[in-house]
């Protein structure tokens, strides 16, 4: 009986992330055939995948010739603090997506979280323990209100959250990039030195690193995969959870079931929001100490890759923040072939585009999967 | 006074090219129903394949390639959410992604990693006598895309309101079962739609790279066409409204530029930043006005199903 059960989880699971991983492979493949073009060559591709691996996973080949562990833990931090980004972002939007909202807008949330994080870890003052919790509240407060925008104007007013979220994002950019971080937070000039971006954050306010000075593996990744365990529990094993994926099937049904959908999509989209601004805090916290001149990479959107290929499961949003987190730290050992750095992104939008198409490749497959609507419903009020 | 007026305006006539074609691009597509969350992907192609044409070519012909570029890139977005009814918002965004990564793989393969070598920019028209007028003069000295993009956003509105192919493509966006029970193919026409969005958008990137600019640099088009996504919601889904709003944005930017190098006391009271948000914060509280009354096309985002 129990072994029975085991099997059919088992085969639930390889059924809903099958589509996810052949289409990163798919992916891998493409991108692998777009070096070996690009340089003409088939062995600098290979090479240049192998630098990638490396680059994430630490360079085992040396470590096992020479038994140095700094060679692993470095990479290791750099992966963690990549997958700790992803990962909350990643559930930022699948969270909104349990509800039926489409949640572009975590990029915004994540920039206002980083900079309630840099100004509350930078002016003030408290106790090593203490400064930090202070700081990713603030931010994930920040954020969830910044969230909660959308969700308010949906409802109320019937504004669809893709063009809100995209307009919130941009206004979040520009008020916090070219005016509150070269405004009235820019950082004191020291001596000759102009900085860019905010004052550091002080010392205590800092995330702690978990392997000391081996790594830059610090608590925000431990905040992570907390934080994709207990999204999890919201939605699986809570009532407000089941009533919040039941409003994600179908609105009026969910209306009808008696279920208080507006107080539902609210509680959601603050969740959502509060995860994003915690990626803020913990990109500022524990790997740049500061809000920078701009965020500059597009995590929030990279969310949106993250949450789809991780099929909106909490876990499988994990799973794929940890992948491409490695890819993406690793891809900075690929410039040593002439490969720009941000080649995992490229690997990253093409699997997302084959999770959108996947409907496509299911029938060349011929896994059975009748054409259907689009697996999720874009809900209008 | 009048040569600051006349400054601003003539810089506006600049900007707004890029941001007409690709709202209009927008409009094209999601009257028929298709979000067209990709367009500023297909700004990106369009910049890049213009910028690698007129390395070749005749900076004229360049702008043709953007323009296919920009297809290429919609048609993928086509097929992918009409024959296979995809989720439209998601495989746009893919489409953002991919072109974001992939021209910075190219360009760092084949050119600097900053941008492409510089090219022959677009001649700029002079109007001859026009020039000796107050206020008019200020239409003269632009390359053809600005005259372009004066003209076509009327094209367009003929085609659209006053034709009945305009009819069928709105009728598509609208109710599109209605549309199929008159004999028009839904999937036909949503994929000319998409396909001529992608034309536009890509010709819009096109404008940036080779008119505005005389070179393809890394970080176009710098989100210009969520901004060009503002202009077609604020426009209300027309081809004049987003052509307003386009020309409005690109105004209000040409005054902060303006303003940065000749008045810079001002922005000491408005900092910039708030001039940057203003676009995106007027589309939102419009769109907060005007409620559940917002004028989306009736079926956009909806799949067909036959």
């Amino acid at each position: 009986m129990r072994r029975r059960e085991v099997a059919s989880a088992l085969a639930l699971l390889s059924r809903q992330a099958l589509p996810s991983l052949l289409s990163i492979a798919l992916a891998l493949l493409v991108c692998f055939f777009a070096i070996a073009l690009s340089k003409s060559d088939f062995a600098v591709a290979a090479d240049a995948y192998l630098q990638m691996l490396w680059g994430g996973l630490g360079d085992l080949p040396t470590f096992f010739a020479t038994g140095n562990w700094a060679l692993l833990t470095r990479a290791w931090g750099e992966s963690a603090a990549k997958a700790a980004l992803l990962t909350f972002t990643g559930l930022a939007v699948s969270v909104a997506f349990c509800v039926g909202l489409f949640n572009i807008g975590a990029q915004g949330q994540m920039t206002v979280g980083a900079i309630v994080a840099a100004v509350i870890g930078a002016k003030l003052h408290a106790p090593p323990g203490i400064h930090p919790i202070l700081a990713v509240v603030g931010a994930a407060g920040a954020g969830a209100l910044y969230a909660l925008l959308p969700a308010v104007l949906k409802l109320r007013r019937g504004v669809h959250e893709v063009i809100s979220t995209i307009m919130l994002n941009w206004v979040a950019v520009s008020l916090v990039e070219n005016w509150l971080v070269v405004g009235p937070l820019r950082a004191t000039a020291s001596g000759d030195l102009s900085r860019s971006g905010t004052d550091e954050i002080l010392r205590t306010a800092e995330l702690p690193r978990i392997l000391g000075s081996l790594s830059r593996l610090n608590a925000g990744f431990v905040l992570a995969l907390v934080a994709a365990l207990g999204v999890w529990f919201w939605l699986k094993r809570t009532s407000h959870g089941f009533e919040a994926r039941a409003v994600g099937l179908g609105m009026e049904a969910a209306r009808t079931a008696g279920i208080d959908v507006r107080r539902r999509v609210y509680q959601a989209m603050v969740l959502a929001g509060a995860l994003a601004g915690t990626a803020g805090a913990v990109w500022v916290l524990g790997t740049e100490y500061k809000f920078p001149a701009t965020v500059g990479a597009p995590y929030g959107f990279d969310g949106i890759a993250i949450s789809l290929i991780g099929q909106n499961h909490p876990l499988g949003v994990c799973a794929a923040a940890l992948f491409f987190g490695l890819l993406r730290a690793g891809g900075t050992r690929m410039q040593l072939l002439g490969v720009h750095k941000s080649f995992p992104e490229l690997i990253q939008g093409l699997a997302l585009l084959f999770v959108a198409g996947r409907l496509i490749w299911e029938r060349f497959l011929g896994s059975g999967a009748k054409p259907r609507a689009a697996p999720i419903e874009t809900t209008r009020a | 006074m009048l040569e600051v007026i006349e400054a601003i305006l003539s810089s506006t006539l600049d900007y707004a090219p890029a941001l007409i074609f690709a709202a209009l691009g927008a409009v094209l597509s999601e009257r028929a129903g298709v979000v067209n969350i990709g367009v500023e992907g297909m700004m990106r192609v369009g910049a890049f394949a213009a910028a690698l044409a007129a390395l070749a070519l005749p900076t004229g012909i360049a702008a043709g390639a953007g323009m296919l570029a920009g297809a290429a890139l919609a048609s993928i977005h086509a097929y992918l959410s009409i024959r296979w009814r995809s989720d439209q918002v998601i495989s746009g965004m893919a489409l953002n992604l991919v072109a974001l990564a992939g021209i910075t793989f190219l360009l760092e393969t084949r050119y600097s990693p900053s941008g492409t070598p510089p090219i022959v920019q677009l001649q700029r028209w002079g109007l001859g006598s026009l020039a000796a007028v107050p206020l008019l003069r200020v239409l003269s000295g632009h390359s053809v895309m600005t005259y372009l993009a004066l003209g076509i956003p009327i094209l367009f509105h003929i085609l659209l309101f006053r034709t009945p192919a305009g009819l069928r493509l709105r009728a598509v966006g609208e109710k599109p079962i209605a549309a199929a029970t008159l004999g028009i193919s839904v999937a036909m026409v949503r994929y000319a739609a998409v396909i001529g969005g992608g034309l536009l958008a890509g010709l819009g990137g096109a404008v940036l790279s080779i008119s505005t600019l005389d070179r393809f640099e890394q970080h176009m088009p710098a989100g210009l066409g969520f901004i060009a996504l503002a202009a077609m919601v604020f426009g209300r889904w027309t081809p004049l409204g987003a052509f307003g709003a386009a020309t409005f944005f690109a105004g209000g930017n040409a005054l902060r530029i303006g303003l940065a190098s000749s008045a810079p006391q001002v922005l000491q009271i408005v900092p910039q930043g708030f001039l940057l948000a203003l676009p995106y914060l007027l589309t939102l509280l419009v769109l907060a006005a005007q409620g559940t009354k917002s004028r989306a096309p009736a079926a956009l985002g909806v799949p067909f199903e036959t």
